[in-house]
């Protein structure tokens, strides 16, 4: 329950950061930051500034204003690290999964190892021996055993989802985004994968950011809640601390909402840095 | 109920619009094309006599007729695998999901210039450059090939979704990389359909090429056809047809295993 433990360095630290698209702010953030094998669940009305906040630390989005370092690489307007070396230590689990529809569970997995094998060797599938066995250990891990030669466009949901987070596994990031990973499968699947995926992360020492709609799975996995709303953090802290009254605060439609959360949670929550 | 009526009334204008608009354009073409019926059916004996003549084949020209069929398909392969192979780089570069528009419009335009220059010039070109022979047929399909195939091509890249690619590109993986496994495994069956295609019609282009010299069937079908020698036409033909057949099936068969 290590909120910044003190002997574990921050992954993620944003200062002062503003994303603006076309003249609105998308993403207003004073700081933030995240610690090593933390878990935390991003929690928001869609618009709310997750997926947003999920670009800037991929790497994909510059912030308009400010200063984000992740995994100490300064990402500002100036220099975004788009090369492949820093992409590589961020796996990202998408709602849609994007698997490679027309290859096996296996080759989507091995996908994952692309950004440290030759790519020479890897345009012909030859892959060194370590990686094949560690696919075949992740495929096992999933739960995907014997699923191994099928291809991806004649698997289910559940199965595609299980695939997605193998190949995330497979990179070996020092973080796994997901951002709203399990909204295409019924809820069962949807708690049934979410739960695999952290069992995984707990057998790693990888940061786990999620984004996600179900405040009541987000109490039940994360070690820290992040509420965002407008762009902004309106609620940062322990997930005991997340009251049902902060959740449906949260995901409120009317304007002042916000100030609301932000005077109720301010006196139970633990803002980092503080 | 009145607005819908109205509704049909206006759609139903509009329609009979196009259709006499069309029907304009039809007539006023066959006019400038001299369509005459009345010659048509006038050829009708000739025609006849043309047919009668083709029977018996005069089959001593067979292994003749054999060589230069292998000739023209070996054209036909040997130009489509080259096409192939310039094609799917050129396809990259022409394709916008994939090349800055500063480097793919230009090469759209150096495609659209290639594929508006006919086959025939393009091979009579070649037989000046290179002389008689299959040389210049097989330089001449590649050529041809190339314009069609590479926008076939960038046209698919251009379909394949973009979060794939991104995902892909996601894992740290290089340009190439990318392109291997977030883009071509999308477009394959495609690809592949494409490729078939422009096979075929390569066949009946290098099938017709030997008339400007360029190698193949086609320097049989002028001779005989010129020189009245019906009856060897007659085994030329049967020998086209069945190898176009053949195709036919060899291109179903080939499109039911790549999916």
């Amino acid at each position: 329950m290590t909120l910044l433990g003190d002997n574990l360095l921050p992954v993620v630290e944003l200062e002062a950061v503003h994303v603006l698209f076309d003249n609105t702010c998308a993403l207003d953030i004073e700081r933030l930051s995240i610690a090593q094998a933390e878990r935390v669940f991003v929690l928001g009305r869609s618009g709310s500034g997750k997926t947003t906040l999920s670009r800037i630390i991929k790497g994909r989005l510059a912030p308009s204003t400010g200063k984000a370092t992740v995994l100490q690489s300064l990402l500002h307007k100036q220099s975004t690290d788009r090369s492949g070396a820093h992409t590589r230590r961020i796996a990202m689990i998408d709602q849609e999964f994007y698997l490679i529809p027309r290859l096996s569970v296996i080759d989507n997995i091995l996908s994952g190892c692309l950004g440290r094998v030759s790519t020479w060797k890897s345009i012909f599938d030859w892959y060194p021996e370590c990686e094949l066995e560690k696919a075949e250990g992740i495929l096992r891990e999933v739960d995907l055993d014997g699923l191994g030669d099928r291809r991806v466009e004649t698997l289910s949901g559940g199965q595609r989802q299980r695939t997605a987070i193998a190949r995330a596994l497979m990179q070996e990031a020092d973080i796994i985004l997901a951002d709203e990973p399990i909204s295409n499968l019924d809820p069962e699947l949807a708690e049934d994968a979410l739960e695999l995926l952290i069992d995984c992360v707990l057998r790693r020492s990888v940061t786990l950011i999620v984004n996600l709609h179900q405040p009541a799975l987000a109490r039940r996995f994360a070690s820290r809640i992040i509420g965002l709303s407008k762009g902004e953090v309106v609620y940062d802290g322990i997930p005991e601390d997340f009251t049902e009254e902060a959740a449906k605060f949260l995901y409120q439609a009317n304007g002042n909402g916000d100030t609301v959360i932000k005077m109720s949670v301010n006196t139970g929550a633990v803002s980092p840095g503080s | 109920m009145t607005r819908l009526r109205n509704r049909w009334y206006k759609r139903t204008a509009v329609r009979f619009a196009l259709c006499l608009l069309a029907l304009a354009l039809f007539i006023w073409s066959l006019r400038w094309s001299e369509f005459d019926l009345v010659l048509l059916f006038g050829a009708a004996p000739r025609l006849a006599e043309f047919f009668s003549r083709l029977v018996p084949p005069d089959w001593s020209v067979t292994t003749l007729v054999l060589k230069s069929t292998i000739e023209t398909m070996m054209i036909t392969v040997a130009g489509t695998f080259l096409a192939v192979v310039v094609s799917i780089p050129l396809g990259f570069l022409a394709a916008s999901n994939v090349s800055p528009a500063w480097i793919s419009h230009p090469v759209r335009w150096i495609l659209g210039v290639i594929r508006s220059v006919p086959l025939i010039v393009v091979a009579l070109i070649f037989v000046a450059a290179v002389g008689l022979g299959p040389f210049p047929g097989l330089l001449a399909i590649t050529f041809h090939s190339i314009g069609m195939l590479s926008k076939f091509y960038a046209e698919e890249f251009e379909t394949a979704e973009e979060g794939i690619i991104n995902a892909v590109r996601g894992t740290g993986a290089s340009w190439l990389q990318t392109l291997r496994f977030g883009l071509i495994p999308q477009c394959v069956p495609q690809m592949v359909f494409f490729t078939i295609y422009r096979f075929e019609m390569n066949f009946r282009d290098a099938a017709v090429l030997g008339l400007v010299g360029a190698g193949g069937i086609g320097y049989y079908i002028q001779l005989y056809v010129r020189g009245f020698q019906y009856e060897k036409v007659a085994v030329l033909l049967l020998v086209i047809i069945i190898v176009v057949t053949l195709l036919d099936q060899l291109t179903y068969w080939v499109r039911r295993l790549v999916r």
